[in-house]
């Protein structure tokens, strides 16, 4: 599909005006610790880049509002996608100031979030909706010409939301969320009593499907988001209920490529304690413990992977980034400016609050 | 019909004056919040859904069996009398609406892509006559359910409901939507009123309660509808004005009933922002926010939904349709952003919708 140069000059235009980086520019790219979209007081949105002790180095400003960062740390490169139906995302280097570069997915096409950069860095996967027909795409852009989108896969079902590329660098896991929408309508939902949720593996260079599991029966309301993978290479995700609120069964499981869709226990009360919505999924840097966040419930839920039981659930008023620190400890960004970290059972080791900053949904670490 | 729907929210808003004027100038408490948007907003408005589709299977039957012109304009009157009562609870999207899906099921708008149409075309086609079966038709697609099926089957000149035999499957099938879509509002009604349901789930929070916890939390809860409802007014019904590449039709259309639609999801908003006082909590040197609400919402009633003027407001000049989207949304991130902080309401940023 070619990309569609009018839109990416909109796209483009949108951000003249807004200043290229605020910050320390004697800093540099070891200072940062985080990253995350927000929203300022005064209404606009931007990307921060934080310190460890949860200060702003670093901003960029954005013309609407972002969702999720891809980091290729031994580049420096970045890339943040609009929310869902939004149709821009902006490209940066952590380690220079130089202006943003901003691209579109280009026409019929809007992004749903999330995106993921190949280990080599040279190639940017991102979750795309083909509008007319509904479909799920994988968008496929090459970094060195400027992100220039260069081709589509196939995401193997409706709504992909989170896709992230698995360590064996070849496999792309999907969670496709299977809710139908289109921007004409805003963000509602066209098919909740016919939505097909699946979590889909594709091999990231040929496109083709290596494995898909649906939810099926009882949980086809039961809408993958978000995913990540543990120490073991399974991938863990998060979901979003779209069923009767009395009928919420637990919102977090695991699958493989050879392994089927399983929840975490116990399923009773378990999804609806968290208000039938897990919106990041983490996973701690030695790879034992995942971390879901749940902004509805204003609750972390820490599973240990080896046991898949919960060992740990944590309050924070509209918490929703959830990102690594240390070796089993997390960080946890809230819609308040709070960065809490505590460890997997759920105790606070610190806390900062920013003012006037609403994180968004997503806090990724660098490094 | 727009001036029925005044009348009926102007008798609401008379209500919600009193109470209100009891206190004026004290904050309410969350509890109170709660009490009033119930008793004076949900609670009545959901009787006036069900008052008017309780007789809609009968408005069906008649037309069925006479096709007189007189039956016809009863079902057209009877079934805008449906929609423009479900107008008013339509962002009220938590607790028995939302279960079991009985939103989408009693009006699947939007459908931008047409998908009504086409599985109405598949079941007068089929001519399966067990969709009369009692049950049959809620097994069906949510989008063939409800009042925009019932609206397919009545706007159709080509093959009109009636006792001709062209139509008598027609029939079948309008009979069993209207009656399909008097359970659900039942249902609705049902889930709120019992004892024990939704409404005393939010009047008696506590840790017991398995949704909310205290009273902030109820109240939290219709503040959210209260904002859903502004940012669905604003996205569905006003952009597609001024943004001539949206291909969304507006709701019930076909039946003539933008307007009237538009009306009563904004006289039904306004009635539950006056409910919730929430600009009691403002001090005195934010009352300004009140002149600008209030500017706000003759703006809003001032227009038509379609990009006119409607005629039966305060304001006389005709606000753009720019305007009244700005408007809406600008009404959108007061409530959210500052009324409800004042009245230590915080709705968070990402608990809002799903992503």
């Amino acid at each position: 599909m070619a990309i569609d140069r009018r839109s990416l000059l909109l796209g483009t235009l949108a951000f003249v005006g807004a200043a290229p980086m605020r910050g320390a520019l004697a800093m540099g790219a070891s200072d940062i610790a985080y990253v995350s979209a927000a929203r300022r007081a005064d209404g606009s949105y931007t990307v921060l880049l934080l310190r460890a002790d949860g200060s702003v180095l670093r901003e960029v400003p954005l013309s609407g509002r972002g969702h999720d960062i891809a980091i290729h740390r031994p580049s420096n490169k970045v890339a943040v996608f609009a929310r869902r139906p939004g149709a821009f995302a902006v490209a940066f280097d952590l380690a220079t100031t130089r202006q943003p570069v901003v691209f579109t997915p280009g026409e019929g096409r809007h992004y749903f979030g999330h995106g993921s950069f190949s280990q080599d860095g040279r190639v940017l996967y991102a979750s795309e909706n083909d509008i007319e027909s509904g479909d799920g795409v994988i968008g496929i852009y090459d970094v060195a010409s400027g992100f220039k989108k260069i081709g589509e896969h196939p995401s193997y079902g409706t709504g992909p939301h989170e896709i992230m590329l698995l360590a064996d660098g070849k496999t792309i896991a999907v969670g496709n969320g299977g809710l139908d929408t289109v921007p004409d309508a805003g963000r509602e939902n066209l098919n909740v009593d016919t939505m097909e949720p699946s979590l889909a593996f594709v091999d990231r260079e040929s496109g083709k499907l290596i494995a898909k599991h649906t939810m099926t029966g009882d949980l086809q309301s039961l809408s993958i988001r978000h995913v990540t993978q543990d120490a073991t290479g399974l991938v863990w995700f998060g979901a979003q209920w779209e069923g009767s609120p009395s009928e919420t069964p637990q919102l977090v499981g695991s699958a493989g490529v050879d392994r089927a869709l399983k929840l975490i226990e116990p399923q009773a009360k378990g999804g609806s304690d968290l208000k039938g919505y897990i919106g990041a999924m983490a996973v701690s840097a030695d790879g034992r413990y995942i971390a879901a966040s749940a902004p509805k419930a204003g609750h972390v839920l820490y599973v240990d992977t080896t046991t898949a039981t919960v060992v740990g659930q944590s309050n924070l008023k509209d918490v929703c980034g959830i990102a690594p620190e240390g070796q089993q400890d997390f960080a946890a960004s809230s819609g308040f400016g709070v960065v809490r970290y505590e460890t997997a059972r759920a105790s606070t080791i610190t806390e900062h609050e920013l003012q006037d900053i609403s994180f968004d949904n997503h806090l990724r670490r660098v490094g | 019909m727009v001036h029925r729907v005044l009348l009926v929210g102007f008798s609401i808003l008379a209500l919600i004056s009193q109470a209100a004027g009891v206190r004026a100038n004290e904050p309410v408490s969350h509890a109170e919040m709660v009490k009033a948007a119930i008793e004076q907003h949900i609670i009545p408005h959901i009787d006036a859904l069900k008052a008017a589709a309780d007789p809609l299977p009968g408005a069906v039957e008649n037309v069925c069996k006479s096709g007189s012109a007189e039956s016809r304009q009863q079902l057209s009157q009877q079934f805008a009398k449906v929609v423009e009562a479900y107008a008013g609870i339509d962002f009220l999207r938590f607790g028995p609406m939302q279960e079991k899906g009985r939103r989408e099921q009693i009006s699947f708008w939007p459908d931008p892509r047409g998908f009504l149409g086409r599985q109405m075309r598949l079941i007068l086609t089929a001519q399966d006559e067990a969709i009369a079966q009692p049950g049959a038709l809620a097994k069906q697609s949510a989008a063939v359910q409800g009042l925009g099926a019932l609206e397919y089957l009545i706007q159709d000149k080509d093959v009109p409901l009636g006792p001709d035999e062209a139509a008598r499957y027609r029939c079948v099938v309008a009979k069993a939507i209207a009656g399909n879509i008097v359970r659900l509002v039942g249902e609705v009604s049902t889930g709120w009123e019992k004892p024990g349901g939704w409404a005393d789930k939010m009047l008696h929070p506590g840790p017991e309660n398995d949704t909310y916890k205290n009273e902030s939390e109820a109240a939290v809860e219709v503040v959210k509808a209260l904002i859903v409802g502004l940012s669905l007014t604003a996205d569905l019904q006003i952009k597609p004005q001024i943004d001539p590449k949206i291909r969304l039709k507006p709701p019930y259309d076909k039946s003539g009933l933008q307007k009237p639609f538009y009306a009563a999801s904004i006289a039904s908003l306004h009635q539950l922002y006056n409910a919730l006082q929430l600009e009691s909590y403002l001090p005195p040197e934010r009352r300004w926010m009140k002149d600008w609400v209030a500017g706000t919402w003759r703006a809003l009633e001032a227009s038509d939904g379609a990009g006119g003027h409607s005629s039966h407001v305060e304001r006389d000049d005709s606000p753009t349709p720019r305007e009244v989207f700005d408007r809406a949304n600008g009404l959108r991130n007061m409530v959210s952003n500052r009324l409800s902080v004042a009245a230590k309401l915080t709705v968070g940023f990402n608990e809002l919708d799903g992503d």
